[in-house]
C-alpha cells in the first residue's frame, strides 16, 4: 500500500510460498538431471542444463497461467494466487538460465557476437524443420523479462494498474511463442512422443481453464438491469448478501460490489487500486473490504483505505425498500463518502 | 544489407538503449534520486526497493524521465469506467 516501498512486503505465508517453490524447484531438476543421466548418458552438461531449465521454465509457466483461472473457479486455489509474482519472476529466472547456456553453446565459439549470432545464423523462415526457433524463445524471453522487471508495486504506481495489466497480459504472447520455440525446436528432434504429448496437454489444459473461467465471468456481465424514474437499479434481495460478504453486479460499464455489514449496505467499485483485484469476492475484515488478492483494505462507506494508505475507490448511493436493494448506477468520486443503507434485521427496509 | 548487418545494428541500437537505461537508473535510483521526487512512497523506501526496480527502471527509462521533467510529484491515478464516469461529474 502507500508507504515505503520495500524490496520484498515479506509475510510468513510470502516465505514458505517461497520455500515450497524453491524446494520444487530443485527437486525437479535433480529428478530431471537424474532421469536423463539413467536414460542419455551421453548427453553433455551444458545440453542437460539446458534442458533442465527450459523444461522447468515451461512447468512454471504453465503453472502461473493457470492459477488465475483456477482462483476464479475454485477460491480454494486463491492462496496460490497471492504470491504469483514470485512465481513469475522464479520462471523468468529458470527461463533467462536456459536461453544463456543455450546462447553459449549454440553461439558463443563465432565470429559474430553471441546476440548477433543468434539473430542472424538461420533465416530459413520458410521450413518447418530448420525453422529459426531461437528467436521465438529471445522474443518471450524479453517479454518475461519486461513482466519480471515491471513486478513491484512500483510499477503498479507508476503504470496504474489497467496499463499494468495490459503490459502483464503479454505472457499470453510470450506462451505462444514458447509453444513454437518447443514444437519447431526441441519437438523436431525427438523421436519420443512423450514430450509433444505433455505439450500439447499443457496448452489444452489452459485454453480448457481460460474458457471455463471466461465464461462465468460473461454470464455475470451479460446481466442487465432497468433504471427506475430516480435512477435506482434493483440489484439483488437484502437476503441474498451474506453477512460480511458482497453481491457483485455490473454498473456503469464496470463491476460494483455491494457489501452487507453490522446491518448496513455500502457499494464499491468492484476495482481494487492493487493489481485491480475483485473487490467483491472479498470480505470484511475489521470492518474494512478486505481484497482477496492481496489484502489492500477499504473503509465501505467511502471506499478509502485507513490511514495512513491512501488508497480510494468509487462509491454508489444504496437503498433498500422492501428489502430488496437498489443502487445507484452513477459513481461518485473515489473515497466520497456515502451514508450506508441501514438494513432491519426484522423485516421492512432501511 | 545482410542478415547479419541487420542483427548488427539491431544489437548494437539495444545495447545503446540499454546502457542509457542503466546510467539513467543509477542517476535516478541512487545519486539524484528523481524517484523519490515523483513517488512520495519511494522517499521512505528501503535500500532494496532500489535495487529491486532498477532492471526495470532501465528498460523503461523513457516514461520516467518524462515523468520527472514534467515534475510529477505522484503517480498517475488509474483511468476506468467507474473513474471516468465520476470525474465526468454527475447531476
Amino acid at each position: 500500500m502507500s508507504h515505503g516501498y520495500q524490496a520484498v512486503g515479506w509475510s510468513p505465508f510470502k516465505k514458505r510460498y517461497d520455500l515450497v517453490l524453491g524446494g520444487l524447484l530443485a527437486g525437479y531438476l535433480a529428478l530431471f538431471s537424474l532421469a536423463t543421466l539413467l536414460l542419455r548418458p551421453e548427453i553433455t552438461a551444458e545440453t542437460l542444463l539446458i534442458r533442465a531449465f527450459g523444461t522447468a521454465a515451461l512447468l512454471l509457466l504453465h503453472a502461473v497461467l493457470a492459477i488465475g483461472p483456477l482462483a476464479r473457479l475454485d477460491g480454494r486455489f486463491l492462496p496460490l494466487l497471492y504470491n504469483r509474482r514470485h512465481l513469475g519472476v522464479t520462471m523468468f529466472l529458470a527461463a533467462l538460465v536456459h536461453g544463456a547456456l543455450a546462447t553459449f553453446q549454440f553461439h558463443a565459439l563465432g565470429d559474430a557476437p553471441p546476440l548477433v549470432s543468434l539473430l542472424a545464423s538461420n533465416t530459413r523462415l520458410d521450413s518447418l524443420s530448420q525453422f529459426p526457433f531461437q528467436q521465438l524463445g529471445l522474443a518471450a524471453l524479453l517479454i518475461l523479462f519486461l513482466m519480471a522487471a515491471t513486478s513491484h508495486d512500483f510499477w503498479l504506481a507508476q503504470l496504474t494498474a489497467p496499463v499494468w495489466k495490459a503490459l502483464h497480459m503479454g505472457v499470453y504472447l510470450a506462451y505462444a511463442l514458447i509453444v513454437a520455440h518447443v514444437a519447431l525446436g526441441a519437438l523436431q528432434d525427438e523421436r519420443s512422443p512423450l514430450l509433444a504429448g505433455a505439450l500439447g496437454a499443457g496448452v489444452v489444459a489452459i485454453a480448457g481453464l481460460h474458457l471455463a473461467a471466461g465464461r462465468r465471468e460473461a454470464a455475470l456481465d451479460r446481466e442487465r438491469r432497468a433504471a427506475g424514474a430516480d435512477g435506482f437499479v434493483e440489484v439483488c434481495g437484502v437476503d441474498e448478501i451474506a453477512e460480511g460478504r458482497a453481491r457483485v453486479v455490473t454498473l456503469g460499464g464496470e463491476r460494483v460490489a455491494v457489501f452487507r455489514y453490522e446491518g448496513r449496505l455500502s457499494a464499491l467499485s468492484n476495482v481494487c487500486r492493487h493489481q485491480n483485484g475483485p473487490l467483491g469476492e472479498g470480505r470484511i475484515v475489521d470492518g474494512c473490504v478486505t481484497c482477496p488478492w492481496h489484502g489492500y483494505q477499504y473503509l465501505p462507506a467511502s471506499g478509502a483505505s485507513p490511514p495512513p494508505f491512501s488508497e480510494r475507490v468509487p462509491t454508489f448511493r444504496v437503498r433498500v425498500v422492501d428489502r430488496r436493494v437498489f443502487v445507484d448506477p452513477r459513481p461518485l468520486p473515489a473515497g466520497t463518502p456515502v451514508a450506508p443503507a441501514v438494513v432491519s434485521e426484522s423485516g421492512g427496509g432501511g | 544489407m545482410t542478415p547479419l548487418d541487420v542483427a548488427t545494428w539491431i544489437v548494437r541500437l539495444a545495447g545503446a538503449y540499454a546502457a542509457a537505461g542503466l546510467l539513467f537508473a543509477l542517476l535516478f535510483l541512487f545519486v539524484l534520486r528523481g524517484v523519490d521526487r515523483i513517488d512520495p512512497s519511494a522517499r521512505a523506501g528501503s535500500r532494496g526497493f532500489r535495487w529491486i526496480v532498477l532492471p526495470g527502471v532501465a528498460a523503461l527509462w523513457p516514461l520516467l524521465l518524462r515523468r520527472w521533467l514534467a515534475g510529477a510529484s505522484e503517480p498517475p491515478e488509474e483511468s476506468n469506467a467507474h473513474r471516468r464516469a465520476a470525474a465526468g461529474g454527475r447531476g
